[in-house]
């Protein structure tokens, strides 16, 4: 488990390092968009390729699904197989826009479909969280743990607001966030579902809920940066986390009941 | 009477003071916090209230005869009333939640208004080592860099940040809702951080395209921010379209291409 942890810490920094030196900062950004404000540049294309390169190589039977190579060839179905599912730039409209600095690359590897190595590389942040299966979780090589928040009037939330914009999604999402305002202390939007979801697992964040996401290369290295941490994480109905579902909550043990309930809109 | 100090100098103390301030901060950040309320979620610690001491203690050492309007003094000794005198404006620790829960958007911010106009500004996040400067003419800047508001011309692929504040009685929360729902039809995406001097900041240097907020604290959050934007080539201005009042508790700021799209979907 330890190669694979550092094969893929040496793949986020790889990618981390394109993204910021070759096509970062003071640089005019290519945008396509895959939406109306669903944006891919050639820098996720780029991250996306050196990442799945330098796995491939070192791991040539592995499968690997990514954002980008779905999004042009469509979706690999995940299988019991050691799979790679790799977001290669998690955060892309933050890094269109002048790198506001929640970008990362996010790698996930499953066996059995379980998230077992996790690695989430903020290159601008220059902070990398890892986690392997039942060993724990990382912050720059420091343990890092959950909150201890056990009252929702005092947990800082995070959700996004998506990429959806048809009106009964809008106010699907405003909706649940006034019914949210009233039980929380605060909300936070920062762009990046995996950051948000090192967030709870560090303890920044409190509570986080997305529905709606790309896909499981948002979660899978996330997932387990939390469980690792002593988090949960769970589909916001309170039901378990499905990684294929697009949808995702999480938050420390003593809030998830609270948050679940106050989550049913 | 002619000032012995020249508009440099006052922001280099300013610099100065800031790192001090940053320094309490930084060291605090990772430690549990003591934690007071102001508000029902309204929040402020022993390190608020030490930074603000540091640095009016500070600045006042520089220049006596200068006036100052904290945040913390303001909350215990009631408001003071903003004139034409050289005034420092600070918040020595804004976005406290963040700081409370260790997220990374947190800053020191220091502003200066000569005849009630921002003339020096200064806002340092230690955590992320960055520091916004400017002086009033001359231009704004990031770490020494000088930086630009964005050039973006269109609502739709414009980034928009705001905050949900303090408030949560159910006429300010529901029109907080509202009123994002209606802007998330028109631009690109939503940023909410927990700090509106650090939004201002955001927008200076391109980051951001669109910030407005109604009902932050006081002055304190604006006066530095306000003229980091503005020489950063960007507009501060009322929500309504109307001109910007420091004392007024409300803000918005663009760059001049998305300013009246904003203000009319502001409107809506």
């Amino acid at each position: 488990m330890e190669d694979f942890l550092a094969a893929a810490v040496e793949a986020a920094k790889i990618a981390g390092e394109v993204a910021i030196i070759r096509f970062g900062f003071h640089k005019t950004k290519n945008v396509e968009h895959k939406g109306v404000v669903d944006l891919v540049t050639e820098t996720d294309k780029k991250c996306e390729e050196v990442i799945f390169d330098y796995l491939r190589s070192k791991y040539p039977d592995h499968k690997f699904i990514g954002e980008e190579t779905t999004a042009a060839c469509g979706v690999t179905e995940l299988t019991d197989e050691p799979t790679w599912i790799v977001d290669p730039l998690d955060g892309t409209t933050n890094f269109v826009h002048g790198q506001f600095p929640f970008v990362c690359v996010s790698i996930g590897f499953t066996i059995g479909r379980i998230p077992t190595v996790g690695v989430i590389y903020n290159p601008i942040m220059d902070e990398l969280f890892t986690a392997i299966r039942g060993k724990g979780s990382f912050l720059n090589g420091n343990p890092t743990k959950v909150s201890t928040q056990t009252e929702l009037v005092k947990s800082l939330l995070a959700t996004e607001a998506g990429t959806k914009r048809d009106k009964s999604t809008l106010d699907a999402i405003t909706n649940r966030i006034n019914n949210l305002l009233f039980k929380v202390r605060s909300l936070r939007m920062s762009g990046s579902c995996a950051l948000n979801l090192c967030g709870v697992a560090c303890g920044r964040l409190d509570l986080f809920y997305e529905v709606g996401f790309g896909g499981p290369w948002d979660v899978a290295a996330g997932a387990l940066i939390v469980s690792e941490a002593g988090g949960l994480v769970f589909d916001p109905s309170g039901k378990e986390f499905d990684i294929t579902s697009q949808r995702v909550a999480a938050s420390n043990s003593f809030l998830k009941d609270a948050f679940t309930e106050a989550l049913q809109y | 009477m002619p000032e012995k100090y020249s508009v440099e100098d006052f922001l280099a103390k300013a610099v100065d003071a800031a790192k001090i301030a940053g320094e309490v901060i930084k060291h605090g950040f990772y430690q549990t916090k003591h934690v007071e309320h102001k508000g029902q979620v309204d929040l402020v610690t022993e390190t608020d209230k030490k930074c603000e001491e540091l640095i009016f203690d500070n600045l006042k050492q520089h220049f006596p005869e200068h006036k100052f309007i904290g945040e913390e003094t303001a909350a215990a000794c009631g408001a003071t009333e903003l004139t034409d005198e050289p005034t420092w404006i600070v918040d020595p620790l804004d976005g406290t939640t963040n700081f409370v829960h260790g997220f990374p958007f947190v800053c020191v911010s220091i502003g200066l208004t000569i005849g009630r106009i921002p003339t020096v500004g200064v806002v340092y996040n230690p955590i992320m080592d960055e520091l916004f400067t400017a002086i009033r003419g001359k231009g704004s800047f990031l770490n020494g860099k000088a930086i630009n508001v964005s050039s973006q011309t269109e609502l739709v692929k414009a980034l928009l940040a705001t905050e949900v504040g303090t408030k949560r009685d159910k006429a300010t929360v529901d029109e907080t809702t509202n009123r994002i729902n209606r802007l998330l039809f028109k631009v690109r995406s939503l940023r909410m951080c927990g700090s509106c001097a650090l939004n201002l900041c955001g927008i200076a240097c391109g980051r951001l395209d669109l910030f407005y907020e109604l009902g932050f604290g006081g002055p304190w959050d604006i006066a530095a921010g306000a003229v980091i934007v503005t020489e950063a080539g960007g507009h501060v201005f009322d929500p309504s379209g109307k001109d910007f009042d420091i004392t007024s508790q409300r803000i918005a700021a663009s760059n001049p291409l998305l300013k009246d799209a904003f203000i009319e979907t502001l409107k809506q």
